[in-house]
């Protein structure tokens, strides 16, 4: 898909116009993306080659949590694990306000999709998740990620 | 240097908090502590203080089998202070051993289950935090 960028400074009118053949997935994603004031991150199934994979535009109430694995950054959702281009440092910066915080250094969770904290009998942390899986709230990330619930509980 | 700083900080406090609680006990005893003992006491503050300030170095272990280890290490240090004050100034009796050993550990336990309960009662709390976070984000979103 040709995608044609434009930046004017001066534009108080900004628009965007999509020309499309037929009303695929990526093109409902798109125009639910335009419509949500939310930030949105895309990304590529992690299965398949990246050059190969459709791009997909993840919202990120979707995500569970974001991994950082070896230089790369996978999203967790629902419907499957996505390669995200950004860095894990940049998402935190734009998902804070939607709910992310960091509980380790790979690792950055969404906690409206927590279904639990549960601490295991050798007193680590975890936070549970509707898909099965756990990640674990590293120690030193405690403080900051109690801070975060105070914070987010006041903004509420 | 900072660190070095920050350990001597962490060390006076301890070394405070133990002989004031030591004076308390003595004076509800009716004991008194010799020179040794004072010696000896802040040797032991020391020996916990760095211990448990290596604690940077488990973050990747879990608490219990960091503090398992770390009590371990601390038994194994003040063993080895021990057979120096036999050595270099008076040897300590069994009975000796099995009193600092006893007056190390039952603190040690004490503060560990302390600990235990609170890593319990804060995802408690957590997890109270996030259920009221969850319900106000569905209530504004509906």
């Amino acid at each position: 898909m040709k995608l044609n960028l434009y930046e004017d400074k001066k534009n108080m009118n900004e628009h965007v116009d999509v020309y499309y053949a037929n009303m695929r997935p990526v093109i409902r994603q798109l125009i639910d993306t335009v419509n949500k004031d939310r930030p949105t991150l895309s990304g590529r199934p992690a299965d398949e080659d990246l050059d190969d994979g459709e791009e997909m535009i993840l919202d990120p109430a979707e995500i569970y949590y974001l991994d950082h694995i070896e230089r790369k950054l996978f999203a967790y959702t629902k419907d499957g694990v996505f390669r995200i281009m950004n860095t894990l440092a940049s998402c935190e910066e734009m998902l804070w306000t939607y709910g992310f915080v960091r509980v380790s250094k790979s690792n950055l969770i969404n906690i409206y999709k927590i279904r639990q904290l549960k601490p295991d009998l050798n007193m680590k942390v975890y936070a549970s998740f509707d898909n099965g899986e756990r990640i674990c709230i590293n120690r030193s990330y405690k403080k900051s990620f109690n801070d975060y619930l105070q914070k987010m509980r006041g903004i509420m | 240097m900072e660190r070095f700083k920050q350990y001597i900080v962490e060390l006076c406090c301890v070394y405070t908090l133990v002989s004031v609680l030591g004076a308390i006990v003595n004076i509800i005893g009716g004991t008194q502590t010799s020179n040794a003992n004072v010696l000896v006491m802040f040797l032991t503050c020391a020996i916990g203080t760095f211990v448990l300030y290596m604690h940077k170095l488990f973050e990747n272990v879990s608490p219990l089998v960091m503090i398992i280890v770390q009590y371990l290490a601390a038994c194994a240090i003040c063993a080895v202070m021990l057979l120096l004050i036999g050595v270099f100034y008076e040897p300590v009796s069994p009975r000796g051993w099995f009193e600092y050993y006893r007056s190390f550990t039952i603190p040690y336990i004490v503060l560990a289950g302390f600990y235990y309960y609170r890593v319990f009662s804060e995802a408690k709390a957590q997890n109270a935090l996030i259920r009221e976070i969850q319900q106000k984000s569905l209530e504004k979103h509906s």
